[in-house]
């Protein structure tokens, strides 16, 4: 067993790693709150968002504007996605909804392999200056861009509890999550609100892009499944509660990282969403119940 | 259930009154006819190349064809498909390094291991439904992903999971003695997989397939008439498990040599996309959807295209079927076919001035 020395710069990255799941989760929530869509592209336009930055920062352009490209794709992409695909699918089930976004990561992921092949192993890397300057916790070095990625999940998570539960808009789409005809028929544009929604998550999905493709690696494939283990956390907190998604996402985080110095788990730290979220659902759901609801499918 | 808009369709093809007229005896001549050709023209006409690749299609139809009972017959989606047949080719490589069995016997017990394994796996689908059924089948099949990466697939070393580390000669993995050729190979395949599809065949047109459809149409609808969903959704998870599961077996034969990476993540969310572009509904979208996986990328290889344009397609495809066709391919090419049928005798009528063109009626 690992003494405690070892542990501690575990807990620091592990904290980090967990903002950035709560970063994709309460952005994966929220749309599914207020459009029912489950939206699994998530990781896959954050991914192509880095590379896309990547490209820029590699041909000269300022960084301030590669990373602007990056999040404004990643809005870009879903609100079109919401745009086109939202409408034909939004009598359909829950299910449906997410195995269409699932039509679109393949979509990304193959333009992703083309336009940017792994020719002889090049490796690609975004490296934000934050990475640089740090500060010492004990004898542990922390640098800004994980306290950013901590910092940024907990904004996000009080910016949009705020925000639901205070402005038209974020009323709007509480109202939506609970009867979308009922609230049309309260004369709420569902429409626009549903693009607000779809435009915010995309938003996010380029934010999650950066920061994973400087923690994690720049890799279309990793950073495009990573959206699998983000889904944990939300999935722990059964698509409902930002709060708990939060909670969820620090402490699967923390535990990946923290099995890391223990040699007989280490191999299998990548399964803890995974076996968390399974876990969860089947002690959440361990009351059956019968519904005629679709919504509940 | 993955849609209630699509089960028409379905049920058009799932009658269990079918009466067994010319219709089926036509069907059933066909059916053999392919087979034939499969069996005695195919690996005379095709190169090595190819037929490894048309062996690869029948492995893979068969675990087309389990994922095809889940969603088109029971109307669950699971995406850890690909783990399991991860689980049978694993089980079946270690049963044929540690044995000397006889390899349809080995087949039968990757089958009935892998049932085991799936059915396991398929325990949450009597609490979880729909969605959460599908991302915990994600999640399962990612755990899998992770263990696998760890223990790796057997290499003739020794202990419980058979993998030698250091080795320098890695034996192959041994095929049947009747079919060590690649040509013969693909023919054994490809009765094995002409067997598994019997197998559902046989369900299909039972009782199982009978519950199957109620519980697919409504939940509720179905226990109210006293069917034991728990039982049937078991079955059905038991049963997809077992076809991948041998087929899994045939898999281990095929190439030799298993990898680890050659079983990720996605390959779960690929085949649920073929699978519904194939059409989950019927067992033909099976075959379609093991072409558009193996085959199709063997072509654009041999074209020197790159395989990244397959997955966009993959991808577009899994949005056209489920906004316009959700029956998939199998189902929409003949009707579609049809309709140009029809629109091109109108055309042609409506050449010739004497006859009057048929008044009203649309084309559907």
């Amino acid at each position: 067993m690992p003494s405690w020395q070892d542990f501690q710069p575990f807990i620091v990255s592990g904290l980090a790693l967990g903002g950035v799941y709560a970063l994709s989760g309460v952005g994966t929530v929220v749309l599914y709150q207020a459009t029912g869509v489950l939206y699994l592209a998530f990781g896959a336009v954050g991914a192509m968002g880095a590379l896309i930055a990547w490209s820029l920062i590699h041909a000269g352009t300022p960084e301030w504007v590669a990373w602007l490209v990056c999040v404004a794709f990643g809005g870009a992409v879903t609100l079109a996605y919401g745009m086109v695909f939202g409408p034909p699918l939004a009598r359909r089930g829950p299910l449906v909804k997410a195995v269409a976004t699932l039509g679109l990561t393949l979509v990304l992921f193959g333009a992703m392999d083309l336009l940017w092949t792994a020719n002889g192993g090049e490796s690609r890397a975004i490296t934000l200056p934050t990475d640089n300057g740090g500060f010492m916790v004990g004898q542990v070095q922390v640098n800004w861009t994980q306290v950013i990625a901590l910092c940024a999940g907990i904004a996000l998570v009080v910016v949009t509890g705020v925000f639901l539960r205070y402005t038209k808009l974020g009323t709007a789409m509480r109202a939506m999550a609970n009867d979308r005809e009922i609230t049309a028929t309260l004369g709420v544009p569902v429409r626009r609100v549903e693009a607000a929604a779809w435009l915010g998550c995309g938003l996010i999905a380029g934010l999650a892009g950066l920061l994973l493709a400087d923690l994690v690696a720049l890799d279309a494939t990793t950073l495009t499944f990573l959206v699998i283990s983000s889904l944990a956390a939300a999935l722990i907190a059964r698509l409902r509660s930002i709060a708990l998604t939060f909670v969820a996402a620090i402490a699967v985080g923390l535990i990946h990282d923290l099995l890391t110095p223990i040699q007989s788990l280490s191999n299998y730290r990548d399964m803890t969403p995974f076996v968390l979220a399974a876990a969860a659902l089947l002690v959440l759901s361990r009351h059956r119940v019968i519904s005629l609801s679709r919504e509940d499918a | 259930m993955l849609d209630t808009a699509s089960s028409t369709a379905a049920a058009r093809q799932h009658s269990p009154l079918h009466r067994p007229g010319t219709r089926t005896l036509v069907r059933t001549g066909v059916i053999a006819l392919l087979l034939l050709f499969a069996l005695l023209a195919l690996p005379q006409l095709l190169s090595l190349y190819y037929i490894d690749t048309m062996t690869q299609v029948a492995v893979y139809c068969v675990v087309a064809l389990g994922l095809g009972v889940l969603v088109g017959r029971v109307g669950l989606v699971s995406l850890g498909q690909a783990a399991v047949l991860a689980i049978g080719a694993w089980v079946a490589a270690r049963l044929l390094f540690a044995t000397t069995q006889p390899y349809p016997l080995v087949l039968l017990e990757a089958g009935v291991i892998t049932m085991a394994a799936g059915t396991l796996i398929g325990l949450p689908a009597l609490r979880l439904r729909g969605l959460y059924l599908a991302l915990i089948t994600l999640m399962l099949a990612g755990a899998i992903t992770v263990v696998l990466a760890t223990t790796n697939f057997p290499n003739g070393g020794h202990g419980f999971l058979g993998y030698n580390g250091s080795s320098v000669h890695i034996p192959a993995i041994r095929r049947p003695g009747i079919a060590a050729s690649d040509p013969a190979y693909f023919r054994y395949s490809v009765v094995v997989a002409a067997l598994m599809f019997l197998l559902v065949f046989a369900h299909i047109r039972t009782r199982p397939g009978r519950a199957w459809a109620a519980i697919r149409q409504s939940e509720p609808a179905a226990l109210a008439a006293g069917i034991n969903t728990t039982l049937y959704k078991l079955w059905a998870f038991a049963l997809a498990s077992f076809v991948t599961g041998v087929a899994g077996g045939v898999l281990a034969g095929a190439v030799h040599y298993l990898y680890s990476i050659d079983f990720p993540t996605q390959d779960s969310i690929t085949l649920l996309a073929v699978v519904l572009m194939g059409g989950a509904y019927s067992l033909w979208g099976a075959i379609v959807a093991a072409l558009l996986l193996q085959l199709l990328p063997a072509l654009l290889n041999n074209w020197g295209v790159s395989a990244d344009w397959l997955t966009i397609l993959f991808g577009l495809g899994v949005l056209q079927v489920l906004t316009t066709a959700p029956a998939g391919l199998a189902d929409q090419v003949p009707r579609d076919l049809a309709r140009l049928g029809r629109l091109l005798r109108r055309r042609v009528r409506r050449g010739r001035p004497r006859r009057p063109a048929r008044s009203g009626g649309g084309t559907g």
